[in-house]
């Protein structure tokens, strides 16, 4: 039925203006927006519900918010929610599955009454054909937010042990086809062509002219539609039945863009070309087992360098791989750890050649790092922090000879450290410094004092040890301190809240009204710190929760994975704790790549006003979940605290 | 037979005045709607007439911008003022347009056999059916249900869906729950954009209602019946 209606109609009008102001739909003239509003519709969600699953059926909209803002968030296969983005008015969601046609990729919840406008399928393919702007827009913002954090987080878990793959972006389609496709001519009948099929069990043949050039491709499901259902005659030729609408790579393409090209078309498989030649065949697979290979080449480059003056060139690698993992999405704690391996073994490598030079040690001894180093939360170069533990000297006369041992072999490590470009501590927390530089009996001894006698001194001390992992030597040495330090802390009550009333004294910077309080003057002038504000409190809680239950791991992350079995308010936050800590620790990093790249030295200092909506609301909730731990603590060991 | 028995059903339906046979156990989400509103001259059935109709369809909460109804009528009656500044539309304005009947006609056919949708429904229902009356002889037979009451029912049957939107609304009429629901709406007051307006508020309990146990067709006629 026809409806017309008279004059314009404002609710028409209002859409049309709306649209306006939308990329891309702002480069359509009004006619254009007006037949796009006309089959516009519009529909509302409340707060909380689910518009879209991921695995769910496909989108059949494009949805425009109008008002209000959905959370676009990914399940990983061990229930890990990763948030893809947050949208508000003006943005769309529900664009891949629509042009790809494959389930939903996403989970995309309403996280404010949302209102939305909905453009169908048949609208937004129209557009996309006619429209390169459009195809551009959408493939960008949509494909690029994925790829980058959805394939990337989901399939380079181990991104140093991964199986030795190829990056997604820097390697030739070329590089990956299967060779051997099979072809045939095109000049073969239709039965011919489902021989060779069944023969050689394959879904899909390619067929080439007389040149060897692809001319078109015969699938399964041609020789039920247009074959068998339509009753032809199956001595007709293959050619009468093939697609020639080949969609094709070219050997040279990235593999980034046959990716692209698999989503637009909704296909598994694509047929690469060099030249106009068959070169072979790319699946959907063989691009999802991409995974990056340059860490590994940077510890293989380790690995065989014999000298100190070796080491050092492949150490400064480093921040290029780190500024190549974020470009492709990498999630934080994927790039500490791949950081921290790299370092590990950078500094077992120093340690072996001091070994070769200065002789086997007179008593075994054990490298152990602290601090972030200790934590494996390393981001760029940051100052050494470590010790020795050796094993107790039967006598004086020994424990004499180990200490003029290691006073040389110290000193070597440390300036070579500095040579691979990890400053001095300038707390002097180094094995050099003979005080770090201890027997297993001494160790313990310092660990008892400071929880017998937690000094506001002790308890800073007890902030940085209390960290340490073992790097290098007789690992047994680290673990027995571990125990002792594990039993010792039994029942410290006083100790514990000593802490507690420590670490909530470092509150994050957030306003009465949720605004960030940022330094008032001085060279970093509205600037947060945000390792010492933001990454230093959840390392705490997660440090003082870890040491109270007895949970042996160092790194925040994995002693939060620990704790959510043993402490009630890590079971009940745990989950957020970690987003929080994976955002601020990703912030920090982008922040500090930004600067290297520009040639500053890399710092912890962030403009909040200078970040994204998404990033401000990130950050705001991540600092108001750490004051409500923060309470918590307080509340937990109010009755420790009073008395300090 | 068995088709050929509903359809006989349908036709006695029809004839004896019964509505039509819309499925009443329908989900509330899968039921097609128009949500209409008029412009009046004035209150009084008997001395006032139709200015403007305004009609959105909805399929289920999914307001459909490429289906909407919208006509000024050339009155039988004099406007008059008061009614004129509500508004805005003034004599000249709807003296070029087509009169009532085949308007109407036109309006019957868009409203198939949805169910009507509106905010004090009867007035507006009143006037309508004392034109398809005189077209048709009969009054539209189609479900109707009033926005107005639904609301009602639910602020009086659930305290969290008052809490979400910020207590109870002390005014029933279109503008003061549209702000109340946070549902934007220009000044400018005709039958379609207030047609739209109350849309939007349908939209929004429709959201909420399956989660009160307002289920299918049959619960929301019963709740909303005007």
């Amino acid at each position: 039925m026809v409806v017309a209606y008279l004059c314009p109609v404002m609710i028409i009008e209002d859409v049309i203006e709306f649209l306006k102001k939308v990329p891309p739909f702002q480069s359509l003239d009004n006619a254009e927006l007006k037949s796009i509003v006309e089959g516009i519709s519009i529909e509302f969600y409340p707060k909380g519900l689910t518009i879209l699953h991921q695995g769910g059926p496909a989108s059949e909209y494009l949805r425009i918010i109008k008002k209000g803002g959905v959370k676009v968030f990914i399940k990983s296969s061990d229930e890990e929610e990763v948030v893809i983005d947050y949208r508000s008015e003006g943005d769309s969601f529900g664009f891949l599955s629509l042009v790809s046609g494959g389930r939903s990729r996403a989970n995309v919840v309403a996280v404010e009454d949302t209102i939305a406008y909905l453009i169908n399928k048949k609208t937004i393919a129209s557009l996309l054909d006619v429209n390169p702007a459009f195809t551009e827009f959408f493939l960008k913002s949509f494909l690029n937010k994925y790829i980058d954090k959805t394939y990337k987080e989901m399939h380079n878990k181990s991104l140093l042990y991964g199986g030795g793959d190829k990056l997604l972006f820097t390697t030739p389609v070329g590089e990956l086809a299967t060779k051997d496709v099979v072809t045939a001519s095109q000049d073969i009948t239709i039965k011919e062509a489902a021989e060779i099929m069944s023969e050689k069990r394959i879904s899909s043949l390619v067929l080439v002219d007389s040149e060897g050039i692809p001319a078109g491709i015969v699938t399964d499901r041609d020789l039920r539609d247009k074959s068998v259902s339509k009753g032809r005659d199956i001595k007709d030729k293959v050619n009468s039945i093939m697609s020639v609408s080949l969609i094709k790579a070219e050997a040279r393409e990235y593999c980034f863009e046959a990716l692209l090209k698999m989503i637009r078309y909704n296909i598994h498989h694509l047929i690469v070309v060099d030249e106009g030649r068959l070169k072979g065949m790319i699946t959907n697979h063989d691009l999802m087992m991409l995974q990056g290979t340059s860490p590994i080449s940077i510890a293989r480059e380790i690995e065989s360098q014999q000298t100190i003056e070796g080491l050092a060139p492949a150490a400064m690698k480093i921040n290029t791989i780190i500024g190549i993992l974020l470009k492709e999405g990498a999630r934080a704690s994927n790039i500490t750890r791949i950081i921290t391996e790299i370092n590990d073994r950078l500094a077992r490598k120093i340690l072996e050649i001091a070994e070769r030079n200065y002789g086997s040690p007179p008593v075994d001894y054990c490298w152990i790092a602290f601090g972030s180093e200790g934590r494996k939360e390393q981001t760029f170069k940051t100052d050494q922090d470590n010790a020795i533990i050796y094993a107790n000297p039967a006598s004086e006369k020994d424990d004499a000879e180990a200490r003029k041992y290691f006073a040389e072999f110290t000193r070597f490590v440390r300036d070579a450290l500095v040579t691979c470009g990890f400053p001095l501590c300038p707390a002097d927390f180094m094995a050099s410094n003979a005080r770090w530089c201890q027997s297993l009996d001494v160790w313990k001894e310092y660990f008892s004092k400071w929880i017998n006698n937690p000094t506001p001194e002790a308890i800073l001390r007890s902030l940085i040890f209390f960290d340490f992992r073992p790097i290098h030597g007789n690992l047994k040495l680290a673990e027995d301190l571990r125990s002792y330090l594990e039993h010792h802390l039994k029942n410290q009550n006083i100790f514990f809240a000593r802490m507690a009333g420590v670490i909530t004294k470092n509150r994050p910077p957030l306003g009465f009204f949720k605004s960030f309080i940022v330094l008032k003057s001085g060279e970093h002038k509205d600037t947060l710190n945000l390792k010492l504000r933001g990454i230093g409190p959840i390392v705490d809680i997660a440090r003082l929760f870890a040491l109270e239950r007895g949970v042996h791991v160092t790194s925040t992350l994995e002693r939060i994975k620990a704790l959510k079995a043993k402490h009630p308010v890590i079971s009940e936050l745990g989950a957020e704790i970690e987003q929080a800590f994976e955002f601020i620790t990703l912030l920090r990093v982008h922040h500090q790549i930004e600067q290297i790249e520009k040639s500053v030295p890399p710092d912890n200092f962030i403009n909040p006003g200078k970040l994204s909506n998404l990033e401000k609301k990130s950050l705001k909730e991540s600092f108001q979940l750490i004051l409500k731990v923060q309470d918590a603590i307080v509340e937990i060991y109010r009755a420790g605290m009073v008395n300090q | 037979m068995n088709s050929l028995a509903s359809y006989k059903g349908r036709i006695t339906d029809i004839l004896s005045g019964k509505r039509p046979s819309v499925d009443t156990d329908a989900a509330i989400e899968s039921v097609d709607y128009v949500v209409l509103d008029t412009e009046l001259t004035g209150l009084n059935p008997r001395k006032d007439s139709i200015v403007s109709i305004g009609a959105v369809r909805m399929k289920g909460g999914r307001i459909d911008l490429g289906n909407i109804f919208y006509r000024l009528i050339n009155p039988s009656s004099v406007m008059k003022h008061k009614s004129i500044v509500i508004h805005g539309i003034t004599p000249s304005e709807v003296a070029e347009k087509p009169p009532i009947e085949g308007v109407m006609s036109e309006f019957i056919d868009f409203c198939r056999e949805d169910v009507i949708v509106g905010h004090f429904i009867s007035l507006d229902l009143d006037f309508i059916n004392r034109e398809v009356k005189r077209i048709n002889g009969a009054p539209l037979k189609n479900q109707v249900v009033d926005t107005c009451n639904i609301h009602e029912w639910i602020r009086f049957n659930d305290g969290d869906f008052s809490r979400h939107y910020g207590g109870l609304a002390e005014e029933l009429n279109l503008f003061s729950l549209a702000k109340k629901y946070r549902i934007p709406f220009s000044n400018a007051h005709n039958a379609i954009n207030d047609a739209f307006v109350t849309a939007q508020l349908f939209q929004r309990f429709l959201s909420f209602l399956p989660r009160f146990g307002v289920k299918t067709l049959k619960d929301l006629l019963q709740i909303g019946k005007p």
